[in-house]
């Protein structure tokens, strides 16, 4: 009986301190991994703009110039969600409240393991879901890009986080869940216009954050890929972005880009909303880029719209 | 009961527009203007929209027509397209509408986009009839331009 209790207690103190390791910080992105990949300024513009950083990162309220200015992007903006509300960083070069102190690694860590360089888990309401597909180089440019912005001065709000959530530490075992750095759709052989465009898409674009539905956990239902899904601001819902007739069944690829370019729909309405920021963002791709993105939404397969009621 | 309760209902709803019931007509007609003029802006869109994605062969003249008819009515006087009490907060008007309330709330903003509009449409009218080129270049402008309002004075799409 004793030992019966025994054995027990060794197997409930195994499983907890399993937990505990699994839900450990994963280890940083090394100096050395990066050591070959010096980054890009001219390249790390359009990671940036494809990694649409400016989108949640830029101040509340703040008008777009419609020109190419890049906003400030000293955060503050407020995110709802099921476990509460998000307050965007500032991710400017500011030392003291931005990110001026971080290293190229640290950087690469942030954004590839979602891990502070003080080692602590970040929510996922920044996306280093689909972050961590991105190439080490996309990254080092991307650092490169940052660190020319205009730095200012403002200290981060804290998240205003239900319980447990505001245990940082359980993020680990989200993560171990449901942390897919692999590609997303495989299509075996595919032409190098359909590889780059789901590298933006499953990758840098994060598209799948908000296009695909999530479980109750907050993780993305990979099973129903880009199938829209509930707004996790709550206002209505985000679209079907599959090639099904409730998503973007009647989209021809020219009718895709032109959206992303212009903002136009193939019925001449304008993009609105959140995305009429992403936009703002993919409209200063490459041309290709954006070809690239529609052949990828035309190729993945079609699932119907989720319910969201 | 829960009949009683219906009928309570309906009666509540009918004498609160009884009382306005001839202005809620008003707005209707009003609001079925406005969205007919944004679907003659979405008509001239399609000719040039098309050419610019390759859909339908550039052809100067037709671009040029269907900028100039653009700027045309971006510049009409629309003023009387858009009272107060015609936005989807008011009552009645929830499925008739996406017109969100700051269109009122924030005014002159909603001016100031509508003239930035005109300027991105009186560039596009010098441009649309050069070359393909010139009017895919242009596209954009436009685009920010319906972006303008359509970002903050327009609620979402509801679904089906």
């Amino acid at each position: 009986m004793k030992l019966c209790f025994k054995l027990v207690a060794l197997a409930t103190a195994g499983a907890a301190a399993g937990l505990w390791m699994i839900s450990a910080p994963q280890p940083a992105i090394s100096a050395d991994a990066l050591a070959s990949v010096p980054g890009d300024l001219q390249r790390g513009a359009e990671v940036f703009h494809i990694g649409g950083c400016a989108s949640c990162h830029m101040p509340p309220d703040y008008e777009e110039p419609n020109t190419d200015t890049i906003p400030p992007l000293s955060g503050g903006k407020r995110f709802r969600t099921p476990f509460g509300t998000f307050v965007a960083p500032n991710i400017t070069p500011d030392k003291a409240t931005g990110i001026g102190t971080w290293s190229t690694s640290e950087f690469a860590t942030a954004l590839l393991k979602g891990v502070s360089p003080r080692g602590e888990h970040y929510y996922p309401a920044f996306p280093y879901t689909s972050y961590n597909r991105m190439t080490l180089q996309d990254v080092a440019d991307l650092k490169a890009f940052i660190d020319t912005q205009p730095a200012v001065s403002r200290p981060n709000d804290r998240h205003e986080l239900d319980f447990p959530f505001s245990l940082r530490r359980g993020l680990g075992l989200w993560k171990y869940l449901y942390s897919q750095p692999e590609r997303v759709i495989d299509f075996g052989d595919a032409d190098s216009e359909l590889r780059r465009g789901q590298y933006l898409v499953e990758g840098p674009g994060h598209c799948g954050e908000c296009h695909s539905p999530r479980n109750v956990f907050g993780a993305t239902d990979y099973s129903r890929w880009l199938g829209g899904g509930a707004n996790p601001q709550g206002d209505g819902s985000i679209p079907n972005i599959s090639p099904h007739r409730s998503g973007l069944g009647d989209w021809s690829e020219a009718d895709i880009a032109e959206y992303l370019s212009s903002g136009f729909t193939p019925d001449y309405d304008v993009v609105g909303s959140e995305m009429a920021d992403v936009v703002e963002n993919t409209a200063r791709l490459a041309a290709s880029d954006r070809k690239a993105i529609a052949a990828y939404l035309k190729a993945i397969p079609a699932v119907e719209a989720s319910k969201t009621d | 009961m829960i009949k009683l309760k219906g009928i309570a209902a309906t009666l509540v709803t009918v004498s609160a527009l009884g009382s306005s019931g001839a202005f809620a007509q008003d707005v209707e007609k009003i609001i079925e203007a406005r969205q007919s003029l944004m679907h003659l802006y979405a008509f001239n869109l399609g000719t040039v929209g098309e050419m610019a994605k390759g859909n339908t062969e550039y052809d100067a003249q037709l671009a040029a027509t269907a900028a100039q008819n653009l700027l045309a009515l971006a510049q009409m006087n629309s003023d009387r397209l858009w009272p107060q009490g015609s936005s989807k907060v008011d009552p009645g008007l929830e499925d008739t509408t996406r017109a969100l309330p700051e269109i009122w709330t924030t005014m002159p903003k909603l001016s100031e986009k509508h003239t930035d509009l005109t300027t991105a449409l009186e560039t596009f009218a010098t441009v649309a009839g050069k070359d393909l080129a010139s009017l895919r270049g242009g596209m954009k402008a436009v685009g920010d331009g319906c972006k303008g309002c359509h970002q903050d004075f327009r609620a979402k799409k509801e679904d089906s």
